[in-house]
């Protein structure tokens, strides 16, 4: 301690300079961070799928629909327990895109058996059963709305065999939460509706998303999807199931390699932060060749020179850290509310600066001060007392 | 004991045939070939001589921050070349005050603080550190700049500080390298009188080395070099 005014009155000394290289290692921190944090949610994402559940979809593209007929030939397949209707239906809230939420026409019985995840009080669950135009929501979505049961909402959907001409009218039937432990991630900012009321809605034009299945048991998934794909072999709509996982994961893989494009960019960040910090450091060193002489003609010892430069190093690494952390965590805060890319994010529940990535990125600042540091501290450690002086 | 006593019991500094080679590339130059040179306890010895006749070699190696070829250099009673590099920093730091022709202050450290550098490697408080830093700076008349960075100073106070650093520590031998070169007359005669004092009333043995013959004649002995080798 010390020693810390001799590093901290260099760093205030040269006030921009130390300025720039911070705000370098902050934007460095704050990309790798922020995309970290996206790979992150996305992984997550992915590893919510219950094992027991498979999804099947229209074979070419998740764009076009299946037959309603598809769903009861699917039921009666071996090994099969219970089908839903799963569709997206893209409604808009007050016809903006700010107020996006994910909106899904499901059969409410099979749903609730389906998904337990859905905690419902039966008062309520008895209600949206019986309610043609009912909906249940999410805890988050009605404490953010503040919706309550027996509360109306509309939604339009920006899909066009969903638009009807007006908007489609919900009525609060009951508002799920979940077990966080239990069912991680379990969204619930959600909203579900009788697909029923879709398609009476839309004059029976609305086709199927996808068919989510309950297996008897996940041993048998591979059999099971083979079997449904094979019914519909020959048919003009193939389709394609796969586990609940493996749908999450080729859905999000249509944005290609995600985790490997977000880590590529960081790390090509991080190694140009880490060439300007290095020769900002080495400069800095260079200009203090005097003092380094002086210090150690005053008996400071080599490795103590060494660490005063590493220190330096160390602390600007430290406060870029600090800096990019505070601006990832205000970025990712504020993500969901940014137009287009909010109503991506929105789709990832575990979006948030987790400590794991706060220790990640302070990791990467330090490591990022300490590489920069090591060749002008090495250098300093090197001087030799009568060449350093000679020079000034 | 006043320390003229001292000085007939032990010397200060003692170089043993000294001799000192750089290497320039393949060719080997010769610095100092074979030098004797004793300096008792509490003398005030000025070493002259022309350029390049190693006069700032010798000073290197009796401050223990260059090392002799060959011989041997002792100095306050320890041998300079039986000691490893850590050892040697750690001997500086307790027997030897090094006053520099530019001063060589740390420009962002103010006079306090400069003056309390070499105090950072003793095991002192802060208090204590700072105590001794202002008796120093109280020495050298500067108490009232304390709080003022070298940039604020002139060039004899500067030199001033420079002393004050270099004696804040207590050590036993002092060296200077041409410490007058860079001042006027009158700052050049302040810092002489203050070297002065810390001789005869603080005991300080001092080599100075100095190309000025009225530095030289504030000096107890005057020694030439030429060529690597005492010539008087």
């Amino acid at each position: 301690m010390k020693f810390a005014p001799l590093i901290l009155k260099h760093l205030r000394k040269n006030w921009l300079r130390t300025l720039s290289t911070v705000l370098a290692m902050a934007v460095c921190i704050f990309l790798i961070c922020t995309l970290q944090t996206v790979v992150d949610a996305v992984n997550y994402g992915l590893h919510l799928g219950n094992a027991s559940r498979l999804v099947t979809r229209h074979y070419v593209s998740l764009v076009f629909n299946l037959p309603n007929s598809y769903k009861n030939k699917i039921a009666a397949i071996p090994g099969v327990q219970n089908t839903t209707i799963n569709n997206w239906f893209g409604g808009i809230y007050r016809g903006d895109m700010k107020y996006f939420f994910p909106n899904m026409a499901v059969e409410p019985e099979p749903f609730l058996q389906i998904y337990p995840e859905a905690m419902l009080p039966e008062d309520q669950k008895q209600a949206w059963l019986h309610d043609g135009r009912g909906c249940i929501i999410g805890r988050k979505l009605a404490e953010k709305w503040g919706w309550k049961v027996g509360d109306h909402f509309q939604l339009e959907s920006f899909i066009p065999p969903y638009r009807i001409g007006k908007p489609f009218d919900f009525i609060v039937d009951g508002i799920f939460d979940t077990d966080p432990v239990k069912y991680p991630g379990w969204d619930l900012t959600a909203m579900y509706f009788n697909y029923k009321y879709l398609y009476e809605a839309t004059g029976q034009r609305a086709g199927v998303g996808t068919i989510t299945e309950l297996i008897d048991d996940p041993k048998n998934a591979g059999r099971i999807s083979k079997a449904i794909d094979a019914e519909f072999e020959n048919s003009d709509v193939q389709t394609k199931t796969e586990t609940e996982q493996a749908f999450r994961a080729s859905f999000i893989a249509m944005a290609g390699n995600l985790a490997l494009l977000l880590n590529g960019i960081g790390l090509a960040v991080a190694f140009t932060i880490l060439l300007v910090t290095a020769n900002t450091m080495s400069i800095a060193v260079r200009e203090r060749q005097q003092e380094i002489g002086v210090l150690k003609t005053l008996g400071f010892p080599s490795g103590l020179v060494m660490a005063l430069v590493l220190i330096e190093a160390l602390l600007l690494g430290l406060m870029g850290g600090a800096l990019g952390l505070i601006l990832a965590g205000g970025a990712i805060h504020a993500l969901p509310n940014v137009p287009f890319i909010g109503d991506v994010v929105r789709q990832f529940p575990g979006l948030g600066l987790s400590p794991r990535i706060v220790s990640y990125g302070l990791g990467a600042a330090l490591l990022l001060g300490l590489l920069a540091g090591l060749v002008p501290a090495l250098l300093a450690y090197r001087a030799r007392i009568t060449d350093v002086l000679r020079q000034v | 004991m006043s320390a003229t006593e001292v000085a007939t019991k032990t010397g200060a500094v003692s170089v043993q045939n000294v001799r000192k080679f750089y290497q320039r590339d393949s060719m080997q130059i010769k610095v100092l070939d074979g030098l004797n040179l004793e300096v008792p306890q509490g003398e005030f010895l000025a070493l002259m001589g022309p350029s390049g006749s190693g006069k700032t070699t010798l000073l290197n190696l009796i401050a223990g921050i260059d090392r002799a070829t060959s011989g041997r250099v002792v100095v306050a009673g320890t041998e300079l070349g039986a000691l490893s590099e850590g050892q040697l920093a750690k001997w500086r730091s307790r027997n030897v005050g090094f006053i520099f022709q530019f001063y060589n202050l740390i420009p962002v450290l103010n006079a306090l603080e400069n003056v309390e550098l070499p105090l950072l490697l003793s095991p002192l408080s802060k208090r204590e550190r700072r105590e001794r830093a202002m008796t120093a700076l109280r020495i050298v008349r500067l108490a009232d700049r304390s709080k003022h960075y070298p940039g604020q100073l002139s060039g004899g106070q500067e030199q001033r500080v420079a002393i004050a650093r270099a004696v804040v520590t207590d050590p036993t031998v002092l060296v200077a390298d041409e410490p007058t070169g860079d001042l006027d007359h009158q700052s050049a005669e302040e810092i002489l009188d203050l070297m002065q004092t810390f001789n005869q009333e603080f005991g300080k043995s001092i080599v100075m080395v100095t190309h000025d013959p009225r530095a030289a004649a504030r000096a107890h002995v005057q020694r030439h070099l030429d060529k690597g080798v005492l010539t008087n």
